[in-house]
């Protein structure tokens, strides 16, 4: 089929194929051409070969010298080049030697020395309709100086203190929070809940209060795991929380946060037929051999687990009241925890850290938007708690209509998703992911960024509401003004296609954009469009598949870096190189060295599920 | 790897159940059943009961010989 004359200058470095019989003698046109993007399985299954074929910017205008079938590529010994075609080559061919400089893979470090010594000089004799664009690196960088003439007017200074002084006005400080650390080395059961220095306890008999508390919950067990208990049995693991507590009466996502260290609950549990909730791919077995350690969801190696085993009634593991009823039954013994923690000595402190939401008025705005799940039962979240990552106060996404929610980065870290976390467990982001979500990390620290902040959106399962909410997504970019932003999901399936809706709604606007997801061989993206151009996979695994490692597949802060100066690179004016027809994992390691010639220290990048035990049974068996 | 992972073929099935979290589907021809996460189905509807879904598939082939002993273990927890 012919392509429209659009088309063909977008794909004017693809190769030339006939796409029809063509005769001698005629000039050709976009009308002449096959759609490149169908050359590859062509070329795979042996149909086409390419060689020597001229681009399709060069056969335009040109004069086909001999009558060719159909799916011919056209070489130079068949096309009469017309003159335009060698002019716009030797353009290109002096081009590159000019853009070297700018494109390495940092741009916007990059571009920052041509704008400082620079002068910029652009000449056109004679034209029309011509379209200039300057690298936004360069822009930015000449902005301070021109904005703020009217200040410096009066004043002698050089240009520079000048920039400088200005760049500190810029950096305004909105909201802070600060995390105060308790240490746990014991976790042990007594008349009462309490913490004694660095040992907790929990009450005995809670268990009864908390399958009291929900309807459907026959039964609760609480499993108390040391590290020397991780060769344990255990039913898959629905999430993994931290526990925390607001101080006195400050509001989640500012004000003080204590949280323990060295302790996480789990949450885990089946139906009273034994079959587990939030099946599929479910990660029941032994814990070792099943935890993807140090994930930023998962538990990290030493934590003390204090993991409740919750049974409700049968057949309601896939209805939206179970999973529902087995976060809230494990969050009565969670409150308590809680309020124990809410009272504790000041003394017993044994770290703080704060985390300061900035903004960057003069750099680029830059979004967030994290696509969670909402297609019902455990696709579902509870958002904004009144403690971090609690029940009490939350509302599910699914009843909010999956409808875009703005937070504030630091809302985001204290805690304002409780995740029901869906399947499956290698890419799923449990609630302890967002207490230290990695992208949201990245882009609070950069400085070269104004991070504007977060936006929540929910996964519905029918395809007319996911374009009901991605357009409201769209919508909510346009009103903040953002300049760049991420889109992140989790796991794979339908919320692919809401995922490629929130970016062609977002890419629309003319905002950049990075869609992050686990993809790789199985999970490779069911829909495109072409905003899609810049997407970075959270795969970890060695097969490309989900391989039911709990957090495996998530993304760590090797994605956050890698996304990050993909985003900054395409808010410079940098074109990101196509993606590959197949999965290919090398394009990962490339990008990585590619950042790290550029900072000079290396990405550090996470194990996967090779650094794992494994069975005795497995090794004797297949090692 | 399986063998034949090329050989397609066109599947269609009926719901038979729905559920907030899945939706069970009878493979047409009485060719098996199938259970799947309501993220794995792609809707232009509310699913109900009924509806016909399409797929295309591969056959099923085994791997290898080897009893992955961590599965058994996990069923043997299940009480299957």
């Amino acid at each position: 089929m012919s392509i429209s004359a659009e088309y063909a200058e977008s794909h004017k470095d693809s190769p030339a194929v006939l796409c029809c019989r063509a005769e001698e003698g005629v000039i050709l046109s976009s009308h002449n051409l096959e759609d490149p993007e169908i050359f590859d399985e062509l070329v795979d299954s042996g149909l086409l070969n390419l060689k020597g074929a001229l681009k399709i910017g060069e056969v335009l205008g040109g004069k086909l010298l001999k009558t060719c079938d159909s799916l011919t590529p056209l070489t130079a010994d068949l096309v009469e080049r017309s003159a335009e075609s060698f002019a716009e080559e030797k353009k290109e061919a002096e081009a590159p030697a000019a853009a070297e400089p700018a494109a390495a893979p940092a741009p916007v470090q990059g571009s920052a020395p041509l704008a400082a010594g620079g002068t910029l000089k652009i000449h056109i004799g004679e034209g029309k309709g011509i379209d200039i664009q300057i690298p936004m690196g360069i822009a930015a960088a000449a902005a301070p100086a021109a904005g703020r003439s009217a200040a410096a007017a009066g004043q002698a200074l050089p240009a520079l203190p000048q920039a400088e002084a200005s760049e500190k006005e810029e950096d305004i400080l909105v909201r802070s929070l600060t995390r105060k650390h308790f240490k746990i080395t014991e976790v042990r059961r007594g008349p009462e809940t309490k913490l004694e220095g660095t040992v907790l306890t929990i009450r005995e008999g809670i268990e009864k209060e908390a399958v009291d508390s929900q309807d459907i919950v026959l039964d609760l067990k609480i499993d108390i795991i040391t590290p020397d208990q991780y060769h344990t049995f255990s039913n898959t693991i629905m999430d993994v929380q931290p526990i925390a507590v607001k101080e006195g009466e400050d509001e989640l996502g500012s004000g003080v946060t204590r949280v323990f260290d060295d302790v996480v609950m789990v949450v885990s549990g089946t139906d009273e037929n034994g079959v587990q909730i939030g099946e599929f791919g479910s990660s029941e077995g032994f814990l070792d051999e099943n935890i993807m350690w140090g994930r930023p969801g998962a538990p990290d190696k030493g934590d003390i687990f204090i993991k409740t085993n919750v049974t409700i009634k049968a057949k309601m593991n896939m209805e939206r009241p179970g999973p529902l009823a087995a976060h809230s039954a494990t969050d009565v013994i969670t409150q308590e925890i809680r309020e124990a923690l809410k009272k504790a000595d000041e003394s017993l402190v044994v770290g703080t850290e704060t985390f300061e939401q900035h903004r960057h008025p003069g750099k680029k705005k830059v979004v967030v938007v994290k696509e969670i799940m909402g297609q019902g039962a455990m696709h579902d979240n509870l958002l904004l708690p009144v403690e971090p990552v609690g029940v009490l106060g939350a509302r599910p996404n699914v009843d909010l209509g999956n409808v875009p929610v703005v937070v504030s980065p630091l809302e985001l870290l204290d805690g304002c998703i409780h995740a029901l976390t869906c399947i499956g467990p290698a890419s799923k982001e449990m609630s302890r992911h967002y207490w230290r979500e990695p992208l949201v990390l990245e882009a609070l620290y950069d400085k070269e960024i104004d991070f504007a902040g977060v936006v929540l959106v929910g996964s519905p399962q029918i395809n007319a509401e996911k374009f009901y909410v991605s357009r409201r997504v769209g919508m909510t970019l346009e009103v903040i003004g953002a300049d760049g932003a991420f889109v992140t999901t989790e796991g794979f399936g339908n919320n692919h296609i809401d995922f490629a809706s929130h970016i062609e709604q977002i890419g629309k606007r003319g905002i950049h954009v990075v869609g992050m997801s686990f993809c790789a061989n199985q999970g490779a993206l069911v829909v495109g469009n072409k905003y899609m151009t810049a997407m970075v996979d959270n795969n970890k695994s060695e097969g490309g598949i989900e391989n039911e490692i709990l957090a495996n597949n998530t993304l760590c802060p090797e994605d956050a870096v890698r996304a990050m100066y993909m985003l900054k690179a395409e808010m410079s004016g940098e074109e990101i190189k196509k993606a590959e027809k197949k999965w290919n994992p090398s394009v990962k390691s490339q990008n990585e060295e590619l950042i790290s010639n550029v900072t000079g220290k290396p990405v550090e990048l996470v194990e996967n599920e090779t650094s794992l035990p494994m069975s005795e049974k497995f090794k004797e068996k297949y090692m | 790897m399986p063998k034949y992972m090329d050989k397609i073929i066109d599947m269609e099935g009926i719901i038979v159940e729905v559920h907030d979290g899945s939706v069970g589907i009878d493979l047409k021809g009485r060719l098996g059943y199938l259970e799947i996460p309501m993220r794995m189905l792609i809707t232009d509807y509310e699913p109900k009961v009924g509806q016909e879904v399409g797929f295309r598939m591969s056959f099923i082939e085994q791997l290898g010989p080897e009893v992955n002993e961590k599965y058994v273990c996990n069923l043997r927890h299940r009480g299957h």
